[in-house]
């Protein structure tokens, strides 16, 4: 019980942070529903309708819409399925820092010299992230009915409930391969392949609805068995068998990674290449590249970085492809042809390459700002920042390096996924403006310097909780475009949202405005996070 | 005439709730090798943080060879080699490869006193950090403390970790580097570390400097329990143990003898004279108990002086 609550304790910031955000992606969809759909039936037909349109785009990342017409389907739909890409990242950084995280820092040396077993002190983990999840999916499942109730609407509870433990499951099962795939490799390694996994596990399931010969595959994916089910939807079904399946592979593939710690040296991976003992060296390194400035930071992040690299980039390919094979269908329906001739003056690829394209890299970019600002912020409470600051560098100095890194590997991964993307056009014979599409990639890099800067300065203030928070501030920039216009909230607090800034530069060229105010941000941030590092202590 | 390699004044970091150091004046000579002594919490690392201008005194000043610590703390940095209490994680990263690293940082370090103190405390800069034992990444921070020939060595609790052997090569270090000219303000929380190496000791006490003192002083309080056996064959010299300056809570069962000797051992020794001592186990008793002998608890920090 003991070990629980520690494991409890250690992540009580995940378990608050993702029940808030389960909670506001509910509530806000339920309650955008009245805003947007109207309130007669013939309303919300219309508007479903309409809608399933722009549903029938997304079934690359999202599962298909049912009964968009009612509050059930649409947050079933709108919520309940990007919770559970959520719910996945939140199970990846969780098993992630519980499997070898908390082994680096010397936590789970501490907890098994105790005379806890490994399988105990696995178990508890497992038990606490479950106890954790189920936690943030009732809260997901609270928004909703509060939503609903803000609609004067009535809802039972029981659907409410099933999604909760069909997204907790979901997450449980996330959590235990993470676990188990942590056991295999050395740390530097582990994670990045178990978020590759998760990444192929769903792109499988998400697929699967586009390329038929993916389908014969899907059962592999946990996705797959997340969406036979959608509770809260009017007329869907919570599949029982299904949920079983979700918890059947939770406590294999946990069972398993228990037997894997068992197996393996504290600190050690179970698999690893034995490296012959060479000669002790007494010498630092003579390579050039530490002495200078970005240059080093960057090579310190350099396998970081190309993973960040080819996977966008790889991501980014497989997006063209997808837009080849939506879209040629569609044109091929002469009735729709016309209409999009009409409404997006024939330039169709384009458009549909920005939206699904640019729309999914525009989050991986604010991901990868994420996992840099965490890194500062790591560096800051393990005391590494403490020991920089002992050389002759000012706080300001480091910043600006911080910076200039982060900057540099965006605009790596932002020019090697574009020329990607661009080759990729053409093999698809996808008539697409190279040019528009150089500025939507480079776009990418401001982009994410406005969540490095808003990052910068929580890392300056409150570095212990700055990844939370900047989670937070990511999620709520991406609420703003979705319903900023819903709520009808004031233009200006619109455009502090990133993701509106970043506007559509592949179809309607860069938007200038918005460039000038992502930069007027990112200064402003820094500045400021110069300012607060200058005034703060560090390492007390 | 030079200025003082450390000079703080009045210099207060105050936490609350009677935490943190307060009205700190010191002075440390170049060339000296000042031993900064106190129990854990009792302030020595905020000092040095002040020192290194990681974190902001609440009131007054200090000074490393005349540059101000906040304001000149790049300046103080090209004089300085510090070395934190616990080193920070560099995961995957290679011994050598944080050398160069921070070496980069600092415009550079000198190859041939990297690989002479690596040679001497035999670490192995091939090897990941991660990999490192708790001593081995303590030899990487006097690496990386002394790789650039610092004026002025800050090193905090420095020993912690490392076994006796090298704890000896560390202290032969410290004296080399003192006479090349260098200064070191060295923390610790154990009297005869400090006694080693150090011309003068301060000594903090719930974020109070309560005293200054000469080696020969230190010597004056340090406080050891001795369990001494004698031969069968020979008179326990009880009565002259009890006389012997110093030398207290005396015990004495069949042919053994414990007692508490403060300051030198000088005169229990002479008491001895004579007796055939079979085994003698002389324990150092930690500087919370110097503390409580020499001074009661609800005593003024003050009254040290």
């Amino acid at each position: 019980m003991t070990a629980i609550r520690l494991a409890l304790r250690l992540g009580r910031w995940g378990l608050v942070g993702f029940s808030g955000v389960a909670f506001i992606a509910t509530f806000i969809n339920a309650a955008g529903f009245y805003a947007i759909a109207g309130h007669t039936q013939a309303e919300r037909e219309a508007f479903a309708r309409s809608f399933a349109q722009i549903a029938s785009q997304l079934t690359v990342l999202l599962p298909p819409a049912t009964r968009l017409d009612t509050v059930g389907g649409y947050v079933q739909y709108r919520a309940y399925g990007s919770l559970a890409i959520v719910f996945a990242i939140w199970a990846l950084t969780s098993a992630g820092g519980a499997a070898r995280g908390d082994e680096e820092r010397g936590i789970v040396e501490m907890v098994l010299a105790t005379g806890l077993s490994r399988a105990r002190a696995t178990a508890a983990r497992i038990v606490a992230f479950a106890f954790a999840c189920f936690i943030a999916a009732l809260a997901a499942s609270l928004g909703f009915i509060l939503g609903v109730i803000s609609g004067n609407e009535t809802f039972s509870i029981a659907p409410s409930i099933e999604a909760a433990v069909l997204l907790a499951a979901l997450a449980m099962s996330c959590y235990s391969l993470v676990l188990l795939i942590s056991q295999l490799l050395a740390p530097r390694f582990a994670m990045g392949l178990a978020g590759a996994v998760l990444l192929g596990l769903f792109l499988l399931n998400s697929l699967s609805r586009t390329f038929d010969s993916l389908a014969t595959l899907r059962w592999l994916s946990p996705f797959r068995y997340y969406e036979l089910s959608q509770p809260v939807s009017p007329g869907g079904t919570f599949d029982v068998q299904a949920t079983l399946v979700l918890i059947g592979i939770a406590v294999v593939a946990g069972a398993t990674a228990t037997l894997a710690f068992t197996l393996r040296d504290l600190g050690a991976a179970l698999f690893a290449l034995r490296t012959a003992a060479g000669p002790p060296t007494y010498e630092g390194s003579s390579a050039l590249i530490w002495r200078i400035p970005v240059i080093r930071g960057l090579y310190d992040r350099r396998v970081g970085l190309t993973l960040w690299a080819v996977g966008v980039s790889a991501i980014g390919i497989l997006f063209v492809i997808l837009t080849k094979a939506i879209v040629q269908p569609l044109l091929a329906i002469p009735g729709l042809a016309q209409y999009f001739a009409v409404f997006v003056h024939g330039a169709i690829y384009p458009s549909f390459l920005s939206y699904i394209w640019f729309g999914f890299a525009q989050l991986l970019l604010a991901g990868f700002a994420i996992t840099q600002v965490a890194r500062w912020s790591a560096e800051d409470t393990d005391g590494r920042l403490e020991l920089i600051l002992g050389n002759p560098v000012s706080r300001t100095q480091v910043l600006i390096e911080r910076a200039t890194v982060l900057a540099v590997g965006a605009l790596i991964i932002a020019v090697v996924s574009g020329i990607a993307v661009g080759i990729e056009t053409r093999n698809q014979a996808i008539d697409i403006d190279g040019l528009r599409l150089a500025e939507a990639s480079l776009l990418l890099v401001p982009f994410s310097l406005v969540f490095a800067a808003v990052g910068a300065l929580l890392a300056a203030r409150l570095p212990r909780a700055t990844v939370g928070i900047l989670g937070v501030v990511t999620f709520g920039s991406y609420l703003m475009l979705q319903f900023g216009p819903i709520f009808k909230l004031p233009e200006w607090v619109q455009d502090l949202s990133a993701f509106k800034l970043y506007g559509q530069p592949l179809t309607n060229g860069v938007d200038w405005s918005g460039l000038v105010i992502m930069l007027a941000i990112v200064t402003a941030g820094f500045v400021a996070s110069a300012v607060a590092m200058k005034r703060r202590d560090v390492g007390a | 005439m030079a200025a003082p390699a450390i000079r703080t004044s009045k210099l207060t970091k105050d936490y609350g709730l009677g935490h943190g150091l307060f009205d700190l004046d010191l002075e440390v000579s170049p060339q000296e090798v000042f031993g900064y002594l106190g129990p854990n919490g009792s302030g020595k690392s905020t000092t040095i943080r002040c020192l290194m201008g990681t974190i902001r005194p609440t009131l007054g000043t200090a000074y490393i060879f005349g540059l101000d610590c906040q304001r000149d703390s790049v300046a103080v940095k090209h004089k300085v080699g510090y070395m934190p209490g616990d080193m920070p994680q560099f995961g995957s990263l290679r011994g050598k490869e944080v050398v160069a690293y921070l070496g980069g940082m600092r415009g550079g370090a000198d190859p041939k006193i990297v690989r002479n103190i690596a040679e001497r405390f035999d670490l192995d800069l091939g090897r990941r950090f991660r990999e490192y034992s708790s001593g081995n990444k303590k030899k990487l921070g006097i690496v990386l403390a002394f790789m650039h020939r610092p004026e002025l060595l800050i090193l905090d609790e420095p020993t912690g970790g490392l076994d006796p052997l090298n704890q000896q090569e560390f202290y032969k270090l410290l004296r080399e580097t003192r006479d090349a000219g260098a200064t070191t303000f060295l923390s610790s929380h154990i009297l005869s570390e400090v006694e080693h190496v150090c011309d003068r000791v301060g000594i903090i006490r719930s974020g109070r400097l309560v005293k200054v003192a000469e080696l020969d002083e230190i010597h004056r309080i340090r406080l050891h329990r001795l369990e001494i056996e004698f031969a069968p064959s020979t008179e326990v010299p009880e009565a002259a143990i009890r006389a012997a300056a110093g030398v207290e809570d005396v015990v004495t069962a069949d042919q053994s003898v414990t007692c508490t000797v403060k300051g030198t051992f000088d005169p229990l020794l002479r008491a001895l004279n004579g007796a055939t001592v079979t085994n003698l186990v002389s324990h150092e008793r930690s500087l919370e108990e110097i503390f409580l002998t020499y001074y009661r608890p609800d005593e003024p920090a003050d009254s040290m002086r």
